[in-house]
């Protein structure tokens, strides 16, 4: 058999493994990709895909600037046939007390200093405009951007996995990672169940279960997978409504480019990696949207399914090198690690390169944990 | 919530089969089923069947129907039926299956045992305009026909020619229906001799390697294109037109699964079943211990050895449920498969024999 030998192996077809290997490719590394079960199969296939400037802490805002402009383009910059759905639809985090229109407010401000000029705070009455459909019983004001939207995010991580196999990666689809290779106290490799593979660098980008990946090598990663559930409708005829979430409940929904209306609503979940939905989420999502969106009555859930998040005990990522030496993590995004895949893919070639990040991220560093260094987003559900 | 001890999902043969087993062993009994009566696919079979006398070979497909229904009458106290309802989920961490009644009625059932009698959905053929008005599974066709007494065009050209495909060309020429061919892509006549006979002798072409190319018509069928085909499946010769103003697509049965798939259950693709099925023990339980299925949910077959399968399945809930003792079971379940070897015997069961073999086991871990 071919000796099984690239630069860099990447655990996980997610958008972020998918991201990577292009980056790493891009820069002239040998990188394989490998995948349990299909591109898009875990957490980024299974997201309701929101785009969006409106963060809280300043590393996410300025990610998040690099993010929205690739998406804009990122289609044709990846020479990818299918569609990407990107469509700027617009995002509103809705206010029911005076603490969360405050730090509302603070996020807004920063984003503006930032640079972000598009994020601004909303009265009831403008609310109104932006989304005509909303009963706003409750809401004190909100932080809206006409330019956060939706994107497909199957044809999202199919369009990087595709560039990044034009460029030469090695694309393993059903193949499960077992473990970790080391020699002299670095990687050397990756044990799959289809063979061994050498590589200089593995770059971890496995989600959820990246926790399991971090035990091979003795380092414990401080995530506490959730499982999240989402439902879709039927589609119907396309109205003004930009994706809409709501604080006091965590409800949020969107229409997405083909008609269909995404909805979901925060709950005390399960802590697992299992796909298994529960029967009575249907029941508590409509309760809590259609009061708020009452136009959806009568419209057809088509399905629902489920999907993992990572949490970190302040619900940032946990991005770069880690004590075992060739070893790198992009893991631990929260539930809103999807759109970051522009920015951080780059960042983790970057990092695999031995370069400087182009946008500084040492706060999102694994040794944050042990030295108490935590800096909350107050910007996620 | 509602709450019983078995749910039945499905009300053909092999599900109405399987309800009065367990109910006549003292189970508590739901039947749910899409259609807006029960019966499944008897209700539309107007010939007599094959098979064995204690399947009630001789009788005619509906008033099999009308027996069972019967039966079940007099189980009334401990069977309830809703029609019209689709048991569209399965939750795999409470057990609890999701029905739709009407298309707007929602509710959550929360049984102890379930026998999945789903049945099959038929196969079609990808083909230029397949989707014009005028292009019916054969199983559409049996139900215009055969239930609402409505004839589906004047002239048909008849897609395969296995049992439904002669059958319901059969049906169709004593409606007063032309068939203007029967095409066959396999070189022989998969079906019973005696169906192909009757058709042949009332003139009807069965064109063996042969199929449909192109339905023609702007918005319906107003003809069609049909070609020969090599011995290595390759179209060869001339297309030629035959004139209809009805398809019909009797090109096989698949399983219907989905719910077993949603519950987890060890799924196998066996060809000679038609498609993907649970794997099961001899008494129809799937890998899930709460999960049964019989019929052709479980793989392709007649009706006959659906209702046998359905009443070992209920006879296996019943004694899972602690109604019967092992001793009755045992003695019952011998029956049962006496009566169902008899029906797969000779050379005609042949191919359900080696598919049932492939995706049996003796037996569950015992629990």
């Amino acid at each position: 058999m071919d000796s099984k030998k690239v630069d860099v192996a990447v655990i996980g077809g997610g958008v972020h493994g998918c991201s990577t290997a292009y980056h790493l490719a891009q820069k002239g590394f040998r990188t394989a990709l490998f995948e349990r079960d299909y591109i898009s199969s875990g957490s980024s296939g299974r997201s309701a895909a929101g785009l969006r400037y409106q963060f809280g802490t300043e590393v996410n805002i300025l990610l998040a600037q690099y993010n929205m402009k690739c998406l804009k383009t990122l289609g044709e910059d990846l020479n990818y046939p299918g569609d990407l759905e990107y469509d700027p639809a617009g995002y509103l985090w809705i206010a029911y007390s005076e603490t969360q229109l405050e730090q509302l407010e603070k996020n807004v401000r920063l984003q503006n200093e930032l640079g972000t000029t598009g994020s601004r705070v909303l009265n009831v009455r403008e609310i109104q405009e932006v989304a005509p459909f909303l009963n706003t019983d409750g809401m004190l004001g909100a932080s809206f951007n006409q330019e956060d939207g939706h994107i497909n995010p199957h044809t999202l991580c199919f369009a990087y996995a595709d560039a990044a196999k034009a460029l030469g990666v090695e694309i393993h689809k059903k193949t499960s990672v077992t473990g970790i290779i080391t020699k002299n106290g670095r990687v050397a490799g990756i044990h799959t169940d289809k063979g061994d593979w050498e590589a200089d660098a593995v770059v971890c980008c496995a989600g959820a279960w990246s926790v399991e990946v971090g035990r091979w090598l003795d380092l414990e990663i401080p995530i506490t997978p959730e499982r999240h559930q989402i439902m879709i409708t039927e589609p119907v005829e396309r109205m003004k409504h930009p994706m809409t979430l709501c604080l006091d409940d965590g409800s949020y929904w969107k229409q997405c480019p083909n008609g269909t209306f995404m909805l979901g609503v925060g709950k005390e979940e399960v802590k697992d990696t299992s796909y298994y939905a529960s029967w009575d989420y249907l029941d508590s999502a409509t309760e809590r949207i259609l009061p708020k969106m009452p136009i959806l009555s009568g419209i057809r859930v088509v399905r629902q399914w489920t999907g993992p998040y990572a949490n970190t005990p302040d619900f940032q990522a946990i991005v770069g090198p880690t004590p075992a030496e060739g070893f790198y993590i992009d893991c631990g995004w929260s539930g809103h690690g999807l759109q970051f895949a522009p920015s951080v893919g780059r960042i983790m070639a970057e990092f695999v390169n031995g370069e400087k990040p182009f946008i500084d991220v040492s706060m999102f560093r694994y040794s944050r944990f042990e030295e108490g260094e935590l800096f909350f987003e107050p910007a996620c559900i | 919530m509602r709450e019983t001890e078995l749910l039945v999902i499905g009300g053909g043969p092999a599900g109405l089969s399987a309800a009065l087993e367990a109910a006549s062993n003292g189970c508590e009994v739901v039947v749910v089923d899409s259609d807006l009566a029960l019966g499944g696919q008897l209700i539309k079979q107007t010939h007599k069947f094959f098979g064995s006398e204690s399947e009630r070979a001789g009788t005619r497909g509906f008033e099999i129907a009308d027996i069972l229904l019967n039966e079940l009458e007099e189980m009334k106290g401990r069977v309830s039926v809703f029609t019209n309802t689709t048991a569209e989920s399965y939750y795999r961490d409470t057990g609890i299956v999701g029905c739709m009644t009407n298309e707007d009625d929602y509710w959550c059932i929360k049984p102890r045992k379930i026998v999945n009698a789903t049945g099959a959905s038929e196969k079609i053929l990808p083909f230029h305009n397949n989707d014009l008005p005028g292009v019916y599974g054969a199983g559409a066709i049996q139900t215009l026909m055969n239930v609402y007494g409505v004839v589906p065009g004047k002239r048909v050209l008849m897609v395969g020619a296995g049992n439904i495909g002669l059958v319901v060309s059969y049906q169709l020429l004593q409606a007063g229906v032309d068939v203007a061919a029967i095409v066959e892509f396999m070189p022989n006549i998969s079906g019973y001799w005696v169906h192909a006979a009757k058709v042949r002798r009332l003139g009807v072409p069965v064109l063996l390697k042969h199929t449909i190319i192109e339905a023609l018509g702007e918005n319906k069928v107003e003809g069609a294109w049909i070609q020969a085909v090599d011995e290595n499946n390759q179209l060869t010769g001339e297309p030629q037109k035959i004139e209809c103003d009805t398809i019909c697509m009797a090109v096989g049965l698949a399983p219907t699964v989905d719910l077993l798939w949603q519950a987890g259950c060890e799924m196998l693709y066996v060809p000679e079943l038609c498609g993907y099925v649970a794997k099961r023990d001899t008494q129809m339980r799937t890998s899930h211990p709460d999960i049964w299925a019989a019929g052709d949910a479980h793989g392709i077959e007649e009706a006959s050895a659906a209702m046998v399968e359905g009443r070992i399945a209920g006879l296996g809930v019943a004694h899972a449920l602690d109604h019967i003792d092992r001793m009755k079971f045992g003695e019952k379940l011998g029956i049962y498969w006496k009566r169902l070897d008899n029906l797969r015997a000779g050379s005609t069961g042949e191919k359900i024999r080696c598919g049932v073999g492939k995706c049996t086991c003796k037996c569950w871990e015992v629990d």
